[in-house]
């Protein structure tokens, strides 16, 4: 049930407060969707995994989310808010008596975890009683938030892609795919709250994660015991704590404390270089070597270009400690010894350092890689174009279906009338408007209706509608007049050229 | 080893290094700290345990790092100087009080047992706190006041543990501290807006007049959370006072205080939803009832669902003009564009404007609207978009009087934590009763390098700031420190009100000395 000293009645843009005067007179119905819109010009990201909308159902509107406390501290606020008396105090309070402050309100959405094309509707909004037209668009501003775990989830599965794809070419297999890329973000998110959410939404393409925030989320939202794992790993206090001449001592702590299990240590703190060659890979060579492929030692670059440190890097460790070739030819480290790239770490740097690692001759099995803010900061909601708005209403009982079209941006213009999704004879996933779509076609599922949660989805169940498909872009999930929207190493891939 | 005490490391008996003066505690005999360090080359290393063996304390701190090396992309804006606000929030939010209970011990030893497959987990550690602290953080945070405007590159504020068994306990709240970069962010970010809007309206007007609501939070529904709303919005109301954001005035209210009933205000307002419900062939409608609703409050509306330029043109030029004309200076229509390329849309609308309802000159020269009709550009506004729009007003005399703005995703989402180069380092660690400045220095980044031991930040005879090293600070010809004591033992004890935080963070005329071209 929603929390407790939350107040939905606080939680909109502030105007919203002033729009129940605006709607035409004898309106009854206010509809509105969500989409990730298309912007012209060939998308860079051009579908989408759908994630988040269980876990704000589950923590702000279901259940009893209007009390006459919040009514009233509602009204004062906007008193002040406006310097003058705007707030809709009698249509709350008809909500709280006549629904016992349940929300009269019908959502449907695509079930989480799909993978959906842009410019599609991905859930819709509808007021169930008449005389709640305005609460439609009054939790606009609460659902909006979703374009954050849904980039998140969209922005680490496109991770997935680049490194499935270097992974498989090098190595012939995808295994420990879903621990190649770390949740390093914590600290680079600009609250618990975001990186608990953006933390679950990395879960549902990896395994590995820091966040442990996201973790607890996963749990109690969606029903996953434990969605990720970590290692014992060093961070520079924990080395440099030891003082300038004593790295050594420092890293030799770290394989002495943790001898089972891999174990990652940070070895820039004064030179990555000198590190590798002459701690790691003479003083220290035969305890490293002593450890098994269960209990790799990872060594972490932190600083410098990020691909240029990793080449370097790794030829030093292939000189002190020696390679093999797996069965594609390529080159791996001792399986004692992993590196992680935890520092610069983009969609672009990661395509570009196993580019460069396989130029070399490197598998990408010798590299995993950490992200930050790329990951669960770095992105807002232009970066999908995520929007709300309303196509349908219904005036003296007559439905009519709206819609913008500004002159100025032909790209922001809205969906019109009651929609549906489809997948079409094609096998393409289409939005079908103006209210003509079939509803045994209809892939939107009612999720929440009259303050209830009506479907819910676990975290193994998201996982597994967003996992990648065997050859990475089955055609089936781009619109086939839109073959530009894949960009150059998808068409490689499907063409099975690398 | 001399009277001053270098400390010189046998290390295998193979290097001699010479270290700096430090601080020594328990002695002043040169000899022991000979005994001492032989010590520590022999010692065996327990579990839990990457600090060095003997570690009793943990000193780290908090800056914005000066870039020292000229990055690849040229920065437009150079934010020398960041605003520190949000500690607080931090501290009575998560820090303070009693943390830890027997419950969450057990909670969290399950998770980490699952998470990392093994028994890593503090637990010993976290029941001594809650034993002898009662679950209260053994802690000691100096710190910045609220509001201050500073430098970069200096320290904003220490963390250090003030148990020896808890010297692990200064780098573990370093998550939750570190996220403090947002709020920092957001509120210096808002301020170089201000900067800007402050130069031109001066410029164009002859007076700063309405200046605080000149950038008005449009981010709710662009944040990635609930709390980061609320974070953000407040921070953005350090420098403004026109928010949708409600969120920020709950955190304000709660976390800080002010002496107003709230710190931020807004206005009757449309959305397209409200104004496309009516159908495509009543904008005009649409427009006349809203107006009509909100007589005596200024209003903003929308007006870009179908054609902005015609709506000035037409509807608001024509058809509503004689009812937009009656309205006070108090209660202007505002009109609102929300799309095309933001300063050929302010200027294209302004024109229309300017031709239909007339213009008069200011004290300065500058076009100026009549007082009952306005402009807010609310779309594509970022920091740098923002200086080309008044530029371009300014161009055209137009007055800046004429435009408010609205940003919501530049404003409190479009920033990481690489903005400022937010980051927390240790400086400062006691071993076996030694104290021993550390840093780090990666050779390839010299703007990674960390500062060494004890920090203490003061002003300078010419008013400006430094940050003093390795315990420098307590000497007495430095002047006081200005890091207070804000948080020891689970404890808060300094606070400061937002109007303490605004009045610090304020514009002074040396902000504005820059020229405006």
């Amino acid at each position: 049930m929603a929390a407790q000293d939350f107040n939905i009645l606080l939680a909109t843009d502030s105007y919203k407060i002033t729009h129940y005067k605006q709607y035409p007179p004898n309106v009854s119905k206010v509809y509105s969707y969500f989409e990730c819109r298309r912007k012209r010009g060939g998308t860079q990201f051009s579908e989408i995994v759908f994630f988040g909308l269980q876990y704000l159902l589950k923590k702000y509107l279901s259940g009893r989310v209007i009390t006459e406390e919040k009514i009233q501290e509602a009204k004062v606020f906007y008193q002040m808010h406006f310097r003058q008396t705007v707030f809709d105090e009698e249509g709350w309070r008809k909500v709280l008596e006549k629904y016992d402050g349940r929300l009269p309100i019908r959502i449907k959405a695509v079930p989480e975890g799909k993978i959906i094309p842009r410019g599609n509707v991905l859930f819709t909004v509808e007021n169930t009683d008449p005389d709640f037209f305005w609460l439609t668009n009054y939790i606009e501003t609460m659902l909006v938030q979703m374009w954050y775990p849904i980039s998140v989830a969209t922005i680490s599965r496109e991770f997935k892609k680049i490194l499935a794809k270097h992974l498989k070419a090098t190595s012939g297999s995808l295994e420990g795919l879903d621990f190649k890329l770390h949740d390093f973000g914590y600290r680079g998110v600009s609250s618990q709250e975001s990186a608990a959410l953006g933390g679950a939404a990395h879960l549902v393409n990896f395994c590995s994660t820091d966040t442990v925030a996201g973790l607890l989320m996963a749990q109690r939202y969606y029903g996953c015991p434990m969605a990720g794992f970590s290692m014992p790993a060093a961070e520079h206090s924990t080395i440099i704590s030891w003082g300038r001449s004593r790295e050594k001592e420092a890293f030799e702590s770290m394989l002495d404390q943790f001898p089972t299990g891999p174990v990652s240590v940070v070895s820039d703190s004064y030179d990555i270089f000198k590190a590798c060659r002459h701690i790691w890979g003479d003083k220290l060579k035969e305890r490293v070597i002593e450890r098994s492929e269960d209990s790799c030692l990872i060594i972490r670059p932190d600083s410098g270009d990020p691909a240029e440190t990793l080449i370097e890097v790794i030829k030093i460790l292939e000189e002190c400690f020696g390679c093999s070739l797996n069965s594609q030819g390529f080159k791996v480290l001792p399986s004692y010894l992993r590196i992680i790239q935890g520092d610069g770490i983009d969609l672009n740097s990661v395509d570009e350092i196993l580019e460069k690692l396989s130029d070399e001759g490197w598998s990408a099995e010798n590299v995993f890689f950490g992200c930050g803010s790329a990951l669960l900061q770095k992105l807002n909601r232009d970066t999908l174009n995520c929007a709300f708005k309303c196509s349908y209403v219904e005036i003296n009982g007559k439905g009519m279906d709206v819609y913008k079209q500004p002159v100025t941006d032909p790209s922001k213009g809205s969906k019109r009338g009651l929609l549906s999704l489809r997948r079409n004879s094609d096998d393409f996933i289409e939005t079908v408007e103006r209210g003509v779509g079939k509803p045994e076609e209809d892939m939107l599922v009612i999720v929440f209706e009259n303050g209830s949660i009506v479907q819910e989805y676990t975290l193994e169940e998201i996982r597994k509608n967003a996992r990648l498909l065997e050859d990475y872009m089955a055609p089936s999930q781009h619109n086939q007049d839109e073959p530009k929207s894949l960009e150059p190493h998808q068409k490689h891939i499907m063409n099975g050229v690398h | 080893i001399t009277k001053q005490c270098f400390v010189i490391y046998v290390v295998h008996g193979l290097e001699y290094h010479v270290c700096q003066p430090i601080s020594i505690q328990g002695s002043n005999h040169p000899f022991i700290i000979v005994i001492n360090c032989i010590c520590i080359i022999s010692f065996q290393v327990t579990h839990y345990k990457q600090y060095p063996p003997n570690t009793t304390k943990v000193y780290s701190y908090f800056e914005c790092r000066a870039k020292k090396t000229e990055s690849t992309k040229i920065q437009k804006v150079k934010y020398d100087k960041t605003v520190f606000y949000g500690l607080q929030y931090i501290l009575h939010k998560y820090l303070k009080g009693k943390v830890v209970t027997p419950q969450k011990i057990t909670e969290a030893k399950e998770v980490y047992r699952e998470h990392f497959q093994d028994d890593v987990f503090n637990e010993k550690g976290w029941e001594y706190i809650l034993e002898k602290y009662d679950g209260h953080l053994p802690i000691e945070i100096k710190a910045v006041p609220e509001g201050s405007v500073i430098p970069r590159g200096n320290v904003l504020f220490t963390v250090e543990s003030t148990d020896p068994e808890c010297y692990w306990l200064t780098n573990w709240v370093e998550t939750i501290l570190v996220q403090i970069w947002y709020p920092i962010t957001v509120a210096t970010n808002s301020r170089e807006q201000k900067k800007i809007l402050a130069r031109y309206l001066l410029e164009t007007s002859g007076n700063q007049d309405k200046l605080e609501y000149k950038l008005h939070d449009f981010g709710y529904r662009g944040v990635s959370s609930q709390e980061t709303a609320g974070i953000g919005a407040s921070a953005h109301l350090v420098n403004f006072k026109g928010t949708d954001t409600v969120a920020g005035i709950c955190v304000i209210k709660k976390y800080y205080g002010t002496k107003d009933p709230v710190p931020g205000f807004s206005v009757p307002a449309a959305e397209h939803s409200t104004i496309t419900a009516w159908g495509k062939d009543h904008e005009k409608d649409a427009f006349e009832h809203i107006v009509r609703q909100f007589p005596n409050v200024p209003v903003s509306i929308v007006s870009d669902s179908y054609d902005i330029y015609n709506a000035c043109e037409k509807i608001w030029g024509e058809d509503l003009r004689s009812l937009i004309e009656s309205r006070s200076a108090d209660a202007p229509l505002v009109i609102r564009p929300d799309s095309g390329d933001p300063l050929d849309t302010v200027l294209k609308v302004l024109e229309i404007l300017g031709r239909k309802f007339c213009t008069t000159e200011n004290s300065r020269g500058y076009k100026v609207l009549p007082p009952y009709i306005r402009v807010i550009q609310g779309d594509g506004v970022d920091i740098n978009t923002l200086q080309e729009i008044v530029a371009g007003m300014k161009k055209h005399r137009w007055s800046i009087e004429n435009v408010g703005f609205g940003s919501g995703g530049a404003l409190l989402q479009k920033l990481t934590r690489d903005l400022l180069s937010c980051c927390f380092k240790c400086s400062f660690v006691v071993t076996n009763g030694l104290g021993l400045n550390v840093f780090k220095d990666p050779v390839a980044d010299p703007n990674k390098r960390s500062k060494k031991g004890r920090l203490s930040l003061h002003r300078t005879p010419t008013g400006d700031f430094v940050t003093l090293e390795e315990g420098k600070g307590s000497l007495e010809e430095n002047g006081p420190d200005l890091l207070h004591t804000v948080f020891r033992n689970g404890v808060i004890l300094k606070t400061y009100t937002f109007d303490e935080v605004r009045d610090n963070a304020k514009i002074r005329d040396c902000d504005l000395e820059e020229s405006v071209d």
